[in-house]
């Protein structure tokens, strides 16, 4: 059999190299109509009076007294409206849409439109808690109260910005009377759909949803384009004309969902061998606005709290926090990076607090095969971490270089972390939300297509379903399509996020093809379906957060080697090197892409990308003032996948999407860290940062 | 509406600024993004434009005995393909932006935008650089430090544009360029530093420093380097505390999204320092 690992062609590679890909600024209809938005200066206010202009023929204002069904987006909170009503509670806050055929007319009515506020007090810290979770496993009181010796230490973490290739952007139009349909750079067709149907109170059939090219999402795409589409479907209705609504870049950095600032309190009970019996932590994450998808975010933070570490005696808690400043939401990694921060940091200075080399004192309480995990599920399938951390260190001469940096005035260092991440939803999600389902439809001239909601955003997600399907089928690529989502056509295999798609679409996708070759009927039709049944083994309780959480696990170390100039204090990354275990590869060059991407964007995390806000207001709001790195700033990247095929995914595979990015930043931090002799307890450690740290300006 | 001209020659461009009041684009690498509009619709200009970047008679590398003559639309790459300009330019104009933007942006253009941010001016200062101004009633030669005035201000005429730029040569031996972008490429400067020597056994004859984003102009203060000419190496050591002291009173940074006043002031110093003990550590 041959290895479903080694690569072939990218299945959108020509389409984007010859630039004939349609992304959604690049639609053109007849009678093409633009929409832009009237947006809040306040960070929270009562709004007092709207004065438009006299609008001229053939242009509309759209706000939320032309909503027809539910003023908010159909999210997990219902708390986020989809135009403000009465109050704004962040800069940037959507108040109105300006349709109409001319953009500059538009932008020309827009700037006439007078807007009285009564400013009220706005909050940015964090005080108003608004979702509360918790934890325990073993016996924590127990622990703490015979403990030798207690340490605590605060982790904290900023924004950080997808940065995705295009802006958010939809393309809306009617079919027919009724009936509105969205092309859109989206994650997420179905939560696009039904948030949608429950702003227009109207049918399934009513509403279409197609997605267009997408150049990058990173969580950006997942739930905030539902409130576009819900404001542009309403617009569509209204004006009944094809619009146009991109956003430019500013706009977009100002407005849309960020990865949450974090502030993570960890609490150790040692013992007196110096080894750690038990572990409080408390997450606090700043939601923004609105609650929307935080409370995901935190649980996924909250389950990563042992990372790669077994401890069995947990107390974990967290907040969510609402703050008069822009929403934040999903982020690749959805949590994890800050509490993989907070908990590898953690790890290396209870070490250096104990004056034990930290490589040995992580080796001490490293996870294993058959341990309780941080909610006491257990992990079932084989931990390759021994090998994968052997090989990484051996690759990159880490224990040599970790003694030579110690030297003073090196000013060069060396980090590494450990970590895993969970596949696809939390706990019961896939089975009592999610309730994924694929489709392969076969024609008369045996052709098949691949008909899930599924979204290639540049991961290569239609590289792999598609090989998926074909390598089963055993027939030729050009036997079988992969087209964009469309709601009328696919069924709903859930949104593309969570590290889920080749595990567990893929997996549907495997079992459907399947079903399919060993039914094959050469020349009629024939459809597959398959639907997501939950392993039997996965017991999970949602309320009080215990049992697996996951069904799999992958798992990851990442080395990160730097230097800190004494003089300017940037830090030059020098080399990187990884190891994952995904289960198997998929595909091994889109995996290797996703890792160097992945690991491009949880290193920057941790010591480039600064995103702050003043007032309420994003200062960070184009792509010269927020730094991601660019090509030349990128090391030299050394990965290697592992397979430890798990016996539910499709050939083996497990989640890869997130897992490159949730180990970068304690990576880079440690080795900064080292390279400057003082402790770092919080990212981005810009040089600012660095040179206070140095000249022990701060504590 | 604004009226946008392109002028077949020089000639014709300087016609144009005596009788009207005009934007000029050279690269535009810099206006464009100032005057930029949403997607698809043309960008805000408030006054006529004139586009010169076709004026193939501006764009030109001389050397002559003492001096290097650069033609105003001479852009960036074109520089950095020239085999003999000195190092310490190359250096800094090889910080700017990517290559895209340097195969049209100018060194006419950044002089005239006069950001304090500015990377390709930098060494013009360390250099006595001049900059020949023209208009129809005739030339002018204007030191570098006379042609900008302030953050974004100019003592160009509206009826005047750059020719060229006149630099200097030095017989300096030992020179330094530094960005302190945070990102290696595609990034606006928040600290940089040029310096340059001549050294000649044990004495120096010339020690000059430029520093950049850290001021509402360039700095360069002569009276400081005044002071250390005819030192010998051995005896600048004793001179650093004096020397990080005159200069920490002309630097005035700001505090902005990209960095803080505090670290702008302590690395511009360290910048100067660790020229200073390079020079002592080569001796």
């Amino acid at each position: 059999m041959k290895d479903i690992s080694r690569s072939v062609p990218k299945e959108d590679h020509d389409e984007k190299v010859s630039g004939r890909a349609l992304y959604a600024s690049d639609i053109q209809m007849a009678d093409m109509h633009y929409a832009k938005t009237i947006r809040s200066d306040r960070p929270h206010a009562r709004l007092v009076r709207i004065e438009y202009p006299t609008l001229p023929d053939g242009y509309i204002i759209v706000d939320h007294t032309d909503i027809t069904g539910a003023n908010h987006v159909n999210m997990i909170f219902e708390d986020w409206p989809v135009f403000a009503a009465g109050v704004v509670k962040h800069v940037g806050e959507p108040i109105a849409l300006v349709c109409g055929p001319d953009k500059q007319v538009i932008q020309s009515i827009c700037e006439q439109v007078v807007i009285e506020y009564e400013d009220l007090e706005p909050v940015f810290e964090f005080q108003d808690s608004v979702v509360q979770k918790a934890f325990k496993k073993g016996d924590p009181d127990t622990a703490f109260s015979q403990a030798k010796e207690i340490v605590e230490r605060v982790y904290e973490t900023g924004y950080q910005e997808q940065a995705y290739i295009e802006p958010q952007g939809f393309v809306g139009y009617l079919e027919g009377e009724k009936k509105v349909t969205l092309i859109g750079s989206i994650q997420c067709p179905y939560y696009v759909k039904n948030a949608v149907m429950k702003t227009l109170a109207c049918d399934p059939d009513d509403v279409r949803v197609i997605q267009a090219a997408v150049g990058g999402a990173f969580g950006g795409k997942e739930e905030f384009p539902s409130l576009m589409a819900c404001q542009l479907a309403v617009a569509v209705l209204k004006l009944k004309k094809p619009i146009k609504m991109i956003y430019e870049r500013e706009e977009d950095m100002i407005v849309t969902t960020k990865r949450h600032p974090s502030k993570t309190t960890m609490t150790a009970a040692l013992d007196e061998t110096g080894k750690v019996l038990a572990i409080k932590a408390h997450v606090a994450l700043d939601a923004g606005a609105y609650i929307g998808l935080s409370g995901v975010v935190l649980s996924r933070a909250m389950l990563a709290v042992t990372a790669a570490y077994t401890i069995d005696h947990l107390d974990v808690s967290g907040d969510v926090y609402v703050t008069h400043t822009v929403p934040n939401g999903a982020f690749r990694g959805f949590g994890a990076p800050q509490m993989i921060f907070a908990i590898e940091m953690f790890m290396h200075h209870l070490a250096k607090h104990l004056d034990k080399d930290p490589f040995d004192f992580r080796k001490a309480h490293q996870a294993k095969q058959g341990d309780k995990t941080a909610t006491s599920g257990i992990f079932r399938d084989p931990i390759l971490m021994d090998a994968m951390i052997e090989k990484a260190t051996n690759m990159s001469d880490y224990h040599r270089k970790v003694k030579a940096y110690a030297a003073p005035n090196v000013y060069r260092g060396i980090g590494m972390s450990w970590f895993l991440h969970g596949c696809g939803f939390t706990g019961s999600g896939e089975s009592d939300h999610i309730k994924a389902k694929v489709r392969l439809r076969k024609t008369e001239k045996d052709h098949v297509y691949v008909l899930v909601a599924a979204v290639d955003m540049g991961q290569g997600a239609k590289t792999t379903l598609k090989k998926v399907v074909v390598e089963t089928l055993g027939v030729p690529y050009h036997q079988v399509t992969f087209d964009h989502p469309d709601t009328d056509d696919v069924p709903d295999s859930g949104p593309t996020v969570a590290s889920r798609t080749a595990m567990i679409v893929g997996g549907l996708l495997s079992q459907a093809a399947q079903t399919l070759k060993e039914t094959w009927q050469k020349g009629k039709e024939q459809v597959v379906e398959k639907r997501y049944r939950q392993p039997d083994f996965v017991v999970w309780d949602e309320k009080h957060l215990r049992g697996d959480a996951y069904p799999a696990y992958s798992w990851g170390v990442n080395i990160v080697e730097v230097s800190v100039s004494p003089v300017t204090y940037d830090v030059k990354v020098e080399n990187i090197w990884s190891v994952y275990d995904v289960g198997k590869a998929l595909d091994e060059r889109i995996v290797i892409g996703q890792a160097d991407g992945g690991i491009a964007q949880g290193v920057a995390y941790g010591y480039l990308e600064v995103m702050q806000h003043k007032k309420g207001t994003i200062q960070h709001k184009n792509m010269t003032d927020y730094i991601i790195p660019t090509s030349v700033d990128m090391a030299p990247t050394e990965t290697v996948i592992f397979d430890n095929p798990y016996a539910l995914g499709p050939y083996g595979a497990k989640g890869v999407g997130e897992l490159s990015l949730v180990g970068g930043a304690p990576a880079v931090a440690l080795a900064i860290e080292q390279a400057i002799g003082r402790p770092i307890h919080k990212i981005p450690a810009t040089p600012e940062m660095i040179m206070e740290l140095i000249r022990h300006e701060t504590t | 509406m604004v009226k946008h001209v392109i002028p077949e020659s020089y000639r014709e461009a300087l016609i144009h600024l005596r009788d009207g009041d005009f934007h000029i684009v050279a690269g535009g690498t810099d206006i464009m993004l100032k005057y930029r509009n949403e997607a698809d619709l043309p960008p805000k200009f408030d006054r006529d434009v004139l586009y010169i970047l076709n004026l193939d008679e501006l764009k030109y590398i001389q050397s002559e005995a003492h001096v290097w003559r650069i033609g105003a639309l001479t852009s960036y790459e074109m520089l950095l393909d020239h085999p003999d300009l000195p190092e310490v330019f190359k250096a800094a104009w090889l910080d700017i932006g990517g290559p895209g933007l340097r195969h049209v942006a100018t060194l006419a253009g950044n002089i005239a935008n006069a950001s304090p941010a500015a990377d390709g001016i930098m060494p013009l200062y360390l250099y006595d650089a001049q900059v020949v101004l023209e208009s129809c009633g005739g030339s002018r030669t204007v030191p570098i430090e006379a042609v900008i005035t302030g953050p974004k201000q100019t003592a160009i005429a509206s009826h005047e544009m750059i020719r060229e730029i006149i630099i200097p040569k030095h017989p300096f031996n030992v020179t330094q360029w530094l960005k302190v972008g945070t990102r290696k490429a595609d990034a606006i400067s928040k600290v940089s530093f040029c310096g340059a020597a001549h050294v000649e056994p044990g004495v120096i004859h010339e020690l000059r420093f430029t520093l950049g984003s850290v001021a509402p102009t360039v700095i360069r203060a002569r009276d400081i380097e005044g002071s250390l000419k005819g030192l010998l190496i051995s005896e600048l050591k004793t001179k650093t505390a004096f020397v990080l002291n005159a200069y920490s009173e002309r630097i005035q940074p700001i505090d902005d999204q990209r960095s803080n006043k505090h670290y702008r002031h302590q690395v511009a110093l360290n910048l100067i320092e660790d020229f200073m003990t390079q020079l002592i550590k080569e001796g």
